[in-house]
This record gives C-alpha cells, structure tokens and sequence, in this order.
C-alpha cells in the first residue's frame, strides 16, 4: 500500500491557482506548510469532521473555485452524514479525498472501530455520485481530474499506509497565522 | 411582513450568504422564509456541527454565514465551537430556537431549555433574546455584526411567537 506522502506530493502537483484546499487535522495538515501548493490552504488542526462541511460552505460561496477537501477516516466515521447534505446540497466544484488507514493517526495511532467499513458504497448510498477509489499514485493522478471535472460532488476514496514510525512533521503555524493568511482572489 | 420575515430581512441586510440549517418546529418556519430569498442560500445539514463549519466556510470565502438550530442542536455544538469557530476565531451568527422557555408549550422542552442560558454562558457566547415588540430587523443585523467584529460567535435565542 503507498504511503502518505507520494500520494499528497502528487496531489498537490496537480493543484492549480483556481483551487482552494481544506485539510483535515493530522498528518496532512502537518505535511502541507513543506509543500509547494499554488492553492489557498485552510489546514485544520482540531475539530475533527470539519473538513468537508467547511469546505461545502466556501463552494457555495465561490463557485468560480474548485474546493478539494481532505479528511480522514476516523474523522469520517464521526460524523457520515455530511455526505448526505454535500449530495443534497449538488455542489459542481467540492472534490472530498478520503484517506483510509484504518487508524486514528494524529492521536497516537489507535486502531478505529475493526468494522469493514465500505467508503465507496456508504458513499454512493448517500448519494454522492461520483465515488472512486484510489490505491497508488498512478490511480489518482488519472482519478482526481476526472473527479474536478465531473460538475458534481465527487469523493475519493484514498486507501493509504499507516506507518506509526512515519515521520510527520509537527504542526509549524498557529490557527491564527492560517486564518489572516488564508485569501480566496 | 412576519416575524420569520424580519428575521430574514435582517440577516439579508447584514449581507448574510449561506444560511445552513437543521431543523425544529420552529427553525422550519424560519427556514420557509429564507428560502424565499433571493440573497441567502439555505443549505439543509444533516447534523448541527456541520452547519456550524458549513456557515464558516461561506465567511472564510468572503461571504457570511449563519446557523439556525434548536438549542438542542446548539449543545451538540461544543466542539465544533471550540476547535474552529474560537480557535480560528471565524463569524458565525446563530438564529436559535429557545425551546423549554416559559413560553414553550410543549412540556418535553424543558430540560433543554433549563440549560440554555447556563451553557452559553458557560462556553462565553454572547447572546441576546429575540424582542419581536421592537426592531427585530435591526437585532438580527446588529448580532451578525457583533459576530464579524468579535470574530466569533454570536447567538439570538428566538421563540416561535417571534416568528409570527
């Protein structure tokens, strides 16, 4: 299974001056201010399960912007039912990418519930129409344009390593550094 | 014009955008009205907290947001409150119905509304009461306001004789 950073890496790669992104708290929050990204960034790094709603929010607000969400799964699993209002509410510009690894990284790596839980099709039930999933850096160099251009809300499922030995990067800014910082044009 | 209609006018006048909602009796009445504006986009959440980072992420793109929830709603709120809205010190205005106050007819209401005041006051969110016998327009607008300047929450605790 790939690890975390390739697949960020090439996600960022892909980013463009007319995205905006939100990251959920943890490893790609963390991650991210060591990263070249040409979008706004609005990293999290509490609150877990914010992610996809406050990114639903600024794509209503901008719908001239691609909202690309992160979150994970453990954050996921806290609330599901944000998809249900993302599929009622038929953005065409919020891409979520899920990454699954089974483990609640940020707080020490505790496994999450051993259930098998199935993203795609939990997904798909709540009606989010555009679901795939990704497995290495290949796949989702191919999935996430198709997912930008579907003109609907799109979710990737983004199945990701854990590594409890990884060596992440601390958070390196304060809310508040993020917050003045954080400009749509 | 009704109460939910000044209610609607305020936060139109206070530039409010997005307008994310769970529902009660009450809040769905209100949400009727602000579906029939032309400047609110009513998003319907399925759970508080969402409407809460929903509303946050319409002001971090340079709109304004609002929640209308139960108070109910409100305690499932904590979080959310803490870890985004203080923390990242975002706007988020709140239309609350104030169930289990006095004036509530239904019994089953009043654990909750017996905690209202104590927990706002407990999580420091400035909050004020409806008053439908004055300028309701001007008191939606004004707590919007004190949201953007306080850059936190700011909450106004209705009934559904406000709405009226």
């Amino acid at each position: 299974m790939t690890s975390r950073k390739p697949l960020l890496e090439a996600l960022v790669a892909m980013l463009t001056h007319d995205d905006v992104l939100v990251s959920c708290l943890g490893a790609n929050s963390r991650y991210l201010p060591h990263l070249a990204v040409p979008a706004p960034v609005f990293a999290l790094c509490d609150s877990m399960g914010a992610a996809i709603p406050l990114a639903l929010g600024m794509a209503l607000q901008r719908p001239d912007r691609h909202v690309i969400a992160l979150e994970g799964d453990g954050s996921l699993l806290m609330c599901p039912n944000v998809l249900a209002t993302v599929a009622a509410a038929r953005p065409t510009n919020l891409t979520a990418l899920l990454w699954v690894n089974g483990h609640y990284e940020s707080s020490g790596g505790q496994r999450l519930p051993s259930a098998p839980v199935d993203w795609p099709a939990l997904a798909t039930g709540f009606g989010i129409a555009h679901v795939e999933r990704v497995g290495d850096v290949a796949s989702l160099r191919t999935a996430f344009p198709r997912a930008r251009a579907a003109q609907e809300p799109a979710l990737l499922v983004v199945d990701v390593a854990f590594d409890p030995n990884e060596p992440i990067p601390p958070y390196s800014e304060r809310p508040d550094a993020i917050r003045a910082r954080f400009r749509i044009p | 014009m009704s109460g939910a209609q000044r209610i609607v006018a305020g936060l139109e006048a206070a530039g409010v955008t997005v307008a994310a909602s769970v529902p009660d009796t009450w809040i769905g009445k209100l949400m009727a009205a602000v579906r029939e504006s032309t400047k609110i986009r009513a998003v319907d959440a399925a759970r508080e907290e969402e409407a809460v980072a929903i509303a946050c992420g319409a002001g971090l793109a340079g709109g304004r947001g609002a929640v209308l929830i139960q108070n109910a709603g409100l305690f499932n709120c904590g979080g959310v409150l803490a870890g985004l809205v203080d923390l990242y010190r975002i706007p988020c205005f709140f239309v609350v119905s104030y169930r289990g106050d006095a004036r509530d007819p239904v019994y089953y209401h009043e654990p909750k509304g017996r905690v209202t005041e104590p927990t706002l006051s407990a999580w420091r969110l400035p909050y004020a009461i409806a008053d439908r016998t004055t300028d309701l327009v001007g008191q939606v607008a004004q707590g919007v306001e004190r949201a953007v300047e306080s850059r936190g929450a700011s909450v106004l605790l209705i009934t559904g004789e406000d709405l009226a």
